[in-house]
């Protein structure tokens, strides 16, 4: 199997067969999990495309680079390096042998009180968890813990249907996500339009809010949505809001094409599907 | 926005002495509560180190105005939540120093939830295994993920979430303040409306009260002080294994809605609660 060598200042860290899409990020749900913070959450994801294998950059704050370019989408050949942060994925076609490279299951020190794994213990304790959960998909069958067969039903579940089809294989992270926007309809703001980019985008007088109203009875903080990939939350926090001609009280995911009215001021919300 | 607020802390029924430690500020909105670990009272150092260092640098913050964040990153965040996180990495890095230079505290760590709530929006950071949660709407939602061996089972799929509540290793961290030099902190951003109660908690509180059993005592008493006494309670009830330290904070309904819920609702309270009587 294809894999990729991460290394970091010369040293080998781990290396990941590249079988299903290997995800890459600071977030702890990525396959492979880089702990540093020039990466990002969810960085990049490395995937087989018919014969070839393929990077693709999601939208990272400091890029991803194949040889030292920047890259948003690559195919790679053996060889490549991956630039990731200052982190270095090694692209090697043949692969080694099949054995995966993860350190065996890593045992732990016994300690009565609450204890701490350092990054190292950290990295080989979750490598030997994917490990397992890998053994898992490919063989088919239910992952075995380390403490006896595990019952995770629904996670590696969703793995197990197609790992056949290789190519389609279902990515867990979203394809690039995408950014609404606020237009102002009528009413007085200091833009005519809003990108939603935040993860919080807060509507009011308040001066941390990004759509500031403007007038002397406006609340402070009229409005929050809430940002969660491509999902958007309204939760109305002060004077009244509509949406679409209605009073919003708690919680609204927003769709395209919806009307907002917040305290006077009326927007359009978009979402490029 | 008011809010009104209540906090205990009690050191169970099997340790000899707590190594949780809290601020609870809510003229300035500013929570933070730490667990500490590191044995032989090196914990109790790291989690008030922690606490008062992250109070220290937020009020200086405040004082300064909208001074910029030195931290990388944190785009896309309130400024309130890339200061409280700067504010907890500040934290760690003086936690961090202090144990390099005192052999006895070597092993110091501690983790760290930490609110931060300026005009309705609550800004929340956390390392380790000390939980936030969100009572809105009569329900109860948890707002953070242990950093925790057992937590990254259930994730990885390898131990389902009823297993892990019984798994030995639950105090194993994956992550916490004080034991590398950088730490990554994971910030959620949440709207607060009247009505909402927001709950922080060391794990000493939810290894020995289920969550429904803590939305219960919420829907029914209501008064933030009395709730926290009785999960504190509840905990010591259930075995007390480890120490329990729990902020509530209550964002006040507008006075109407507070004579409503007085006068006008069925007396013993929970009118709509979710969760069967059962304390």
């Amino acid at each position: 199997m294809p894999r990729l060598v991460l290394q970091f200042e010369g040293r080998t860290l781990q290396e990941q067969g590249v079988g299903a899409t290997v995800t890459i990020g600071r977030l702890p749900d990525n396959v492979l999990v880089i702990e540093n913070p020039a990466v990002s959450g969810r960085h990049a994801r490395v995937f087989r495309e018919g014969d070839d294998f393929v990077v693709e950059d999601l939208q990272s704050t400091n890029g991803t680079f194949v040889n030292e370019k920047r890259v948003t989408r690559q195919t790679l050949q053996d060889g490549d390096v991956v630039l990731v942060g200052k982190h270095k994925l090694v692209f090697d076609r043949a692969g080694g042998d099949d054995a995966p490279a993860e350190a065996g299951p890593a045992t732990l020190p016994d300690m009565g009180g609450t204890m701490y794994l350092d990054t190292k213990q950290h990295r080989a304790m979750l490598g030997s968890l994917k490990a397992q959960v890998a053994a898992a998909k490919e063989a088919g069958a239910p992952a075995k813990g380390a403490e006896g067969p595990a019952k995770g039903a629904e996670a590696p579940a969703k793995g197990v249907e197609a790992p056949a089809k290789g190519a389609e294989a279902p990515a867990k992270v979203a394809a690039p996500q995408k950014v609404a926007v606020l237009r102002v309809v009528s009413g007085r703001a200091d833009q005519s339009e809003y990108r939603l980019r935040s993860n919080t985008t807060l509507i009011g007088k308040s001066d941390t809010a990004v759509v500031r109203l403007k007038g002397w009875f406006k609340p402070k903080v009229a409005l929050a949505i809430a940002r969660t990939g491509d999902r958007y939350v309204a939760t109305p926090l002060g004077g009244k809001t509509l949406v679409n001609g209605e009073p919003l009280q708690g919680r609204r995911d927003l769709k395209d094409g919806d009307v907002l009215q917040v305290s006077g001021l009326v927007l359009e919300f978009s979402l490029p599907q | 926005m008011r809010l009104r607020v209540g906090a205990a802390t009690d050191v169970g029924r099997q340790r000899t002495n707590n190594e949780d430690a809290y601020a609870s500020l809510p003229d300035q909105g500013l929570f933070v509560l730490c667990d500490g670990m590191g044995g032989t009272a090196a914990g109790e150092v790291a989690s008030r180190l922690a606490v008062d260092t992250i109070v220290g640098q937020l009020k200086a913050a405040e004082s300064t105005g909208r001074a910029d964040p030195s931290g990388e990153g944190e785009d896309g965040y309130l400024l309130e939540t890339a200061q409280l996180a700067e504010a907890v990495r500040r934290s760690n890095r003086s936690i961090y120093e202090q144990a390099q230079q005192n052999a006895g505290q070597a092993e110091m760590g501690t983790t760290v939830v930490g609110a931060w709530i300026r005009q309705n929006m609550a800004s929340l950071a956390h390392v380790g295994d000390s939980r936030a949660y969100l009572w809105h709407g009569h329900r109860l939602e948890a707002l953070t993920n242990d950093h925790s061996l057992v937590e990254a089972r259930v994730q990885a799929g390898l131990l389902d979430r009823e297993e892990s509540l019984k798994s030995e290793d639950q105090n194993i961290l994956l992550r916490a303040l004080g034991r590398e030099p950088d730490v990554d902190v994971d910030l959620h951003e949440v709207p607060l409306q009247p009505g909402d109660y927001l709950v922080l908690c060391s794990d000493g509180l939810t290894r020995m009260v289920p969550d429904g059993e803590m939305a219960e005592a919420i829907a029914r008493v209501r008064e933030p002080e009395l709730i926290c006494r009785h999960l504190v309670d509840a905990a010591n009830r259930n075995g007390g294994v480890d120490n329990i330290t729990v902020i509530v904070v209550e964002v006040e309904e507008g006075w109407w809605r507070r004579l409503w819920n007085r006068w006008g609702r069925p007396s013993g309270g929970g009118r709509n609660a979710t969760v069967s009587p059962a304390v």
